[in-house]
């Protein structure tokens, strides 16, 4: 989507006569929180900067990037995958892949795998409703986007702040929520409670399909759900054609740690397929319960099982996108609950990135928000500040997870906004400054006089509104702090949540016809599954 | 107790504790000898040993893979008690039937749950993953159990776990059913219906212990 336009300097009388208004009602307005614009605006604290090369973090230099490669492709032909899909496994045997006298363990040759790497695309466009909602991977100008958490079963109101389970309405506040959040590209479906469980996914498709304009996630739950998955998708496309060329949705593909493939993923990338509906290949390992302990061998293995689904993905169905999804996890030696922003996780996504990108040259798809907290509190805000910065600098493309708590097992839409603030900001350091007279002022250096300052300079009036522009950070001194009633971080981020409800409440974006024949589809799956 | 008695069953106890399989084993083997009741070998040195393990853990002065270690120590010996405590017509303190229910394949924290119970002084009888309702049926007919312990690690498997305690309960079980894992809490427990809900590998073990009438607190 187009980022929003930077208003220009100005100094004259626009909006005199609001201001005398405001000026005569001097007492409310003085106390009146007036909540920001919706989503904070990228103005890149660099204007001047241009979008040449991402700065980057590494762990992993050249040699050690050639290393993983070469360990993760072998890895395949030495060890390699279950999958228990068996005319999958026809297929693959048919592709040169050995396999086993049990029929499920396939050994893929590493030609195979450099011939399925090849022929991935390097770029994919997650489409929306129009184009004006489009998400292209990599972004054009050298960051990332973000996306919605997926999963969650349960909800903190915005307005009261209490936890309860989600419902299929929050769905439609999630879906006008995100959709306004700038730096959201697409949006996912969570886990909604009270329609039948076993098509809680179709349910919370339909219903995010019907009001949302930007491209949605699907996370099918069954693999009989996959077709009733994508047929809300034709409908919400328009048909099959409009979404063949168009892909409204794409799909997660999960390995089954370790190393195996069950039935319904396989079946998701198979009829995927036939719509070209692009895939997040995704890999979930558990440091020290499903992988090693050892982190680097955990990124190892993650990165070996999406090479494996590259594979799936070229034999099954040649030329479909896919999005490598490393998403790393450590298991808590002390619990035995699994982490999603420990230290370990962190470092894991961080590697697991780069080795994806810089390996691969895959477009790539990690968490680049979220806490292992059950509550937006300060620990939430520091662990997704440190997600985000270390992912954004580690080259992903993708930056999952706005929303989620508690391990991506909880959604709130306040934190949804300040995580798109968090992003805004991630964003603009991503923008390497260029180094020339305008942004060294060379000439002011020059002229400077002695006791001299910037202020009043004319380098100073074209650069001055260039700073990034928070709408929930608080900037405030103490005094107007307390004065407008102590409104932090939570506050204006309820404020902002409340905002975009109101501006852009939740709205069907797919005709009356198509909404009701999607209901039918809804309730066809219900007939069948739910029984 | 002798105070030779004391001093060996401390051994079997420490070994436990130290993670050594092979010697727990041989400790308890050669505590038979010395003619000790199978039950007291079990009572007053393994299970009191597990007992410790879920304290430590309990704590946080224990991690995980410790306390799977430990359970393994414990399970060596009670593999060598095990004949013998058939022979003498010995009962378990109960027994619990678990699983990972259906369309669910994740297996470590079950596999741990069941390792512990064993350790605590239960019979467990693991039905595996991908355990559908009907197979939890049947083994509740077949082995009687005291208590049912059903897992899920993913969310979009819980209404397995909803649908498992349903049948059970509609076909007149009425042992305790206690359910576990990643997306499960209290709340969720209540609701299906289940007795208990437990967060971790020892809280499971107390559960059972309770509901089998051996809680030792």
């Amino acid at each position: 989507m187009p980022e929003p336009p930077r208003e220009p300097p100005r100094a004259e009388g626009a909006g005199r006569r609001q201001r005398l208004a405001r000026r005569d009602g001097a007492t409310a307005a003085a106390v009146e929180h007036t909540p920001p614009p919706p989503g904070a605006r990228l103005a890149p604290g660099m204007d001047f900067a241009a979008p040449v090369r991402r700065p980057g973090f590494t762990y992993l230099d050249d040699e050690r990037i050639a290393e993983l490669r070469r360990r993760a492709v072998t890895l395949l032909e030495r060890h390699g995958v279950a999958v228990n899909h068996p005319a999958a496994v026809a297929k693959l045997r048919a592709a040169s892949c050995p396999v086993d006298a049990d029929g499920r363990r396939v050994r893929i040759p590493g030609a195979v795998t450099e011939e399925a790497v090849r022929a991935a695309p390097r770029a994919v466009t997650l489409c929306g409703k129009d184009e004006r909602h489009d998400v292209r991977l990599p972004r054009a100008d050298g960051t990332f986007w973000m996306r919605t958490g997926t999963g969650a079963h349960g909800y903190i109101e915005p307005d009261t702040g209490k936890y309860r389970k989600l419902v299929l309405e929050d769905v439609r506040t999630i879906a006008a929520l995100a959709g306004a959040l700038p730096e959201v590209g697409f949006i996912a479906h969570p886990f909604v409670n009270d329609v039948p469980e076993a098509t809680a996914d179709v349910h919370g498709l339909g219903t995010l399909l019907a009001h949302s304009m930007k491209h949605n996630w699907i996370q099918p739950y069954g693999t009989e759900n996959i077709g009733y998955l994508l047929r809300l998708a034709v409908l919400a496309a328009g048909g099959e054609a409009q979404l063949r060329a168009r892909p409204i949705v794409s799909c997660i593909v999960c390995s089954f740690t370790p190393l195996e493939f069950k039935a319904m993923d396989v079946e998701a990338v198979i009829q995927c397929a036939r719509y070209g509906v692009p895939i997040h290949a995704c890999s979930l390992p558990t440091a020290g319960g499903t992988a090693p302990v050892t982190m680097p061998g955990t990124v190892l293995m993650a990165v070996a099982e999406i090479l494996a689904m590259t594979v799936l993905a070229h034999v099954l169905g040649p030329g479909t996108p896919v999005i490598a999804t490393p998403l790393i996890f450590c298991l808590d030696m002390r619990s035995g609950r699994s982490l999603q922003s420990s230290v370990e996780a962190l470092a894991g996504a961080s590697m697991a990135a780069q080795l994806m990108k810089r390996g691969f040259g895959l477009p790539t798809h990690t968490y680049g928000a979220g806490s292992d907290t059950p509550d937006t509190d300060g620990q939430s805000q520091a662990e997704r500040a440190l997600i985000a910065f270390l992912v954004a600098l580690s080259g992903a493309d993708v930056l999952g997870g706005v929303g989620q708590l508690e391990c991506a097992t909880v959604f709130s839409p306040v934190q949804a906004a300040i995580d798109n603030e968090i992003g805004a900001m991630a964003r603009s350091y991503l923008r390497t400054p260029a180094i020339d007279e305008d942004s060294l002022a060379w000439d002011d250096l020059l002229a400077l006089d002695a006791g001299g300052n910037f202020l009043a300079t004319e380098h100073t009036l074209r650069h001055c509104r260039a700073g990034f522009a928070p709408a929930v950070f608080t900037r405030q001194a103490r005094d107007a702090y307390e004065a407008a009633g102590k409104r932090d971080l939570l506050a204006k981020a309820r404020d902002t949540v409340d905002a975009i409800l109101r501006e852009h409440p939740p709205r069907p974006v797919v005709d009356a016809e198509a909404q009701a024949e999607m209901r039918r589809v809804i309730a066809a799956a219900d007939a069948k599954i739910a029984q | 107790m002798s105070e030779d008695l004391e001093a060996r069953l401390d051994a079997i106890y420490g070994a436990v504790l130290a993670y050594e399989a092979g010697n727990t084993a041989e400790l308890v083997r050669r505590e038979t000898e010395h003619g000790t009741s199978c039950q007291q070998i079990l009572s007053d040195a393994l299970i009191a040993a597990m007992d410790e393990v879920g304290d430590q853990f309990a704590s946080g002065r224990l991690f995980v893979p410790e306390m799977l270690m430990a359970a393994k120590a414990m399970k060596a010996g009670l593999e060598v008690l095990r004949p013998l405590l058939s022979a003498s017509d010995a009962k378990p303190a109960g027994t619990v039937v678990i699983g990972t229910v259906h369309k669910d394949l994740h297996d470590i924290g079950k596999n741990l749950v069941g390792m512990m119970m064993e350790g605590g002084g239960l019979k467990v009888v693991d039905l595996g993953v991908d355990v559908p309702p009907d197979r939890f049926l049947a083994a509740a007919r077949e082995h009687h159990p005291d208590v049912i312990g059903l897992s899920a690690l993913l969310t979009t498997t819980l209404p397995s776990m909803r649908k498992t305690v349903e049948i059970l309960r509609g076909v007149g079980y009425n042992g305790r059913i206690m359910v576990g894992g990643a997306p499960v809490n209290q709340a969720f427990a209540q609701a299906i219906g289940a007795d208990g809900f437990a967060a971790d590998a020892p809280g499971a073990v107390k559960l059972a212990r309770q509901f089998v009438g051996a809680a030792d607190g």
